[in-house]
């Protein structure tokens, strides 16, 4: 059991991310141009939602799977309210920046669910596909219950007053429309249409190189992620790094606890402690740039990016694999 | 050659569609928007990251009347107060007076 986690640990998509992460904390000049940078991205949306969707095709809609849906909605609601009362009660952090910050850990890292889709292939366990519909409908509802708490505070929302007079419609706009959203519903359909047939026609591209593609776009990540950990650390008190690493296990906690009563096989089980666990860096800094403006982002995505996305991907999803098994058992 | 009002307006990518209305309200005829690189503010280093439009910075450049300026100034401010951001208006010399 260990053996597989240390497997996943020293395999070559999380090395090529310590790499670069390194590399980022050292100020090396190495540089992804941006334009391959967001190809990568699209294309690893694509290819994530199109696995999804032919195993969809294959399985079906099962009860089992709309309680998981469920179940991951009612943990993106929740865990931001958590994620604040730690964020209150530990840190010095303002009421608006905790709720900022709360938001992000109540939605979902993509990228660190392709990680552990990886990880979980490599470790012999079978997944289903459906849980890249949870993810996509884990993304939004954090930014909401972040709005609710924000709100509560007299102060926070006088602060942001001003804001919130245009911030509706391109709120919307950001979340909905928000391209890792589009492109990976819009594949996972595509998947789950075409099936068997769709995927013969596609899987030279968007399936046997997945691997190779994620260690580029990992290298790209850990960069983005070392840099932004080294010009925003001053931000951070040790007690928002501990943040960091503590909220996504009290988060999977509560994942494991879902997936124990529902029964999920280990393979599904870990893949959904990962998305309760994993922290957004695209979407929700951006939706909380227009709707909580004066919470600080170097706070926010610092910690985001800098401290749950590299301990997710190094520490985290081999610990969530080994307890998904355990109670898997 | 004739004087003008040259507004430069740095701001935060997920501002620049409000700042974009204000301009065009105040009945602006033209501007162009640029995407900053890297900076320092706050204490801190940032750098246009490919992840996510929070970290990106625009450069909105417009010339104009005074009028037209005066007239964006004050939803400019506005704006500012919640969004991060610069804002400088210069006089220039223009070509062409009847284009701004």
């Amino acid at each position: 059991m260990f053996d597989l986690a240390l497997a996943t640990l020293l395999s070559p998509v999380v090395l090529f991310f310590v790499l670069g992460l390194l590399a980022g904390l050292a100020k090396s000049d190495i540089t992804i141009p941006e334009a391959v940078s967001k190809g990568l991205a699209i294309y690893l949306m694509m290819a994530i939602g199109l696995k999804g969707g032919f195993e969809m095709a294959a399985s079906g809609l099962t009860g089992t799977i709309i309680a998981v849906m469920l179940c991951g909605i009612v943990l993106s609601f929740a865990l931001p309210a958590i994620a604040f009362f730690f964020l209150r009660t530990t840190t010095k952090l303002p009421s608006v920046d905790a709720a900022a910050t709360a938001a992000h850990y109540g939605s979902i890292s993509i990228v660190t669910f392709v990680a552990a889709t990886q990880a979980v292939d490599l470790s012999g366990l079978p997944s289903g596909g459906y849980l890249v519909a949870v993810a996509a409908l884990m993304e939004t509802p954090a930014i909401v219950t972040a709005l609710l708490l924000a709100g509560r505070s007299k102060k926070a929302a006088q602060q942001n007053a001003p804001a919130q007079q245009s911030a509706p419609t391109g709120l919307l706009r950001e979340v909905a429309l928000n391209a890792s959203v589009v492109v990976l519903v819009g594949a996972l359909i595509i998947g789950w249409v075409t099936g068997e047939t769709g995927k013969a026609q596609v899987e030279g591209v968007f399936i046997t190189p997945l691997q190779g593609v994620l260690c580029l776009f990992l290298l790209d990540m850990g960069l983005s992620a070392g840099r932004g950990l080294r010009n925003g650390w001053r931000m951070l008190q040790p007690a928002t790094i501990g943040f960091g690493i503590y909220m996504p296990l009290v988060s999977a906690a509560f994942a494991a606890l879902a997936s124990f009563a529902l029964r999920l096989p280990p393979g599904d089980a870990a893949l959904f402690m990962t998305l309760a666990a994993s922290a957004s860096y695209i979407a929700v800094p951006a939706a909380m740039r227009l709707a909580l403006p004066s919470a600080k982002p170097s706070i926010y995505l610092t910690l985001s990016l800098g401290v749950t996305f590299p301990f997710n991907l190094t520490v985290g999803i081999p610990i969530y694999i080994l307890i998904a098994q355990y109670i898997a058992a | 050659m004739h004087q003008k009002k040259r507004l430069e307006l740095i701001i935060e990518r997920m501002a620049l569609a409000r700042a974009r209305d204000i301009l065009e309200d105040a009945g602006v005829t033209g501007y162009t928007v640029l995407s900053a690189m890297a900076g320092y503010g706050a204490g801190r280093r940032w750098r246009r990251s490919d992840l996510s439009t929070a970290e990106e910075m625009t450069v909105v450049i417009a010339i104009c009347d005074d009028e037209k300026i005066e007239r964006a100034l004050k939803a400019l401010h506005e704006l500012l107060e919640a969004q991060i951001g610069v804002l400088n208006v210069s006089t220039v010399e223009v070509l062409r007076p009847d284009r701004f």
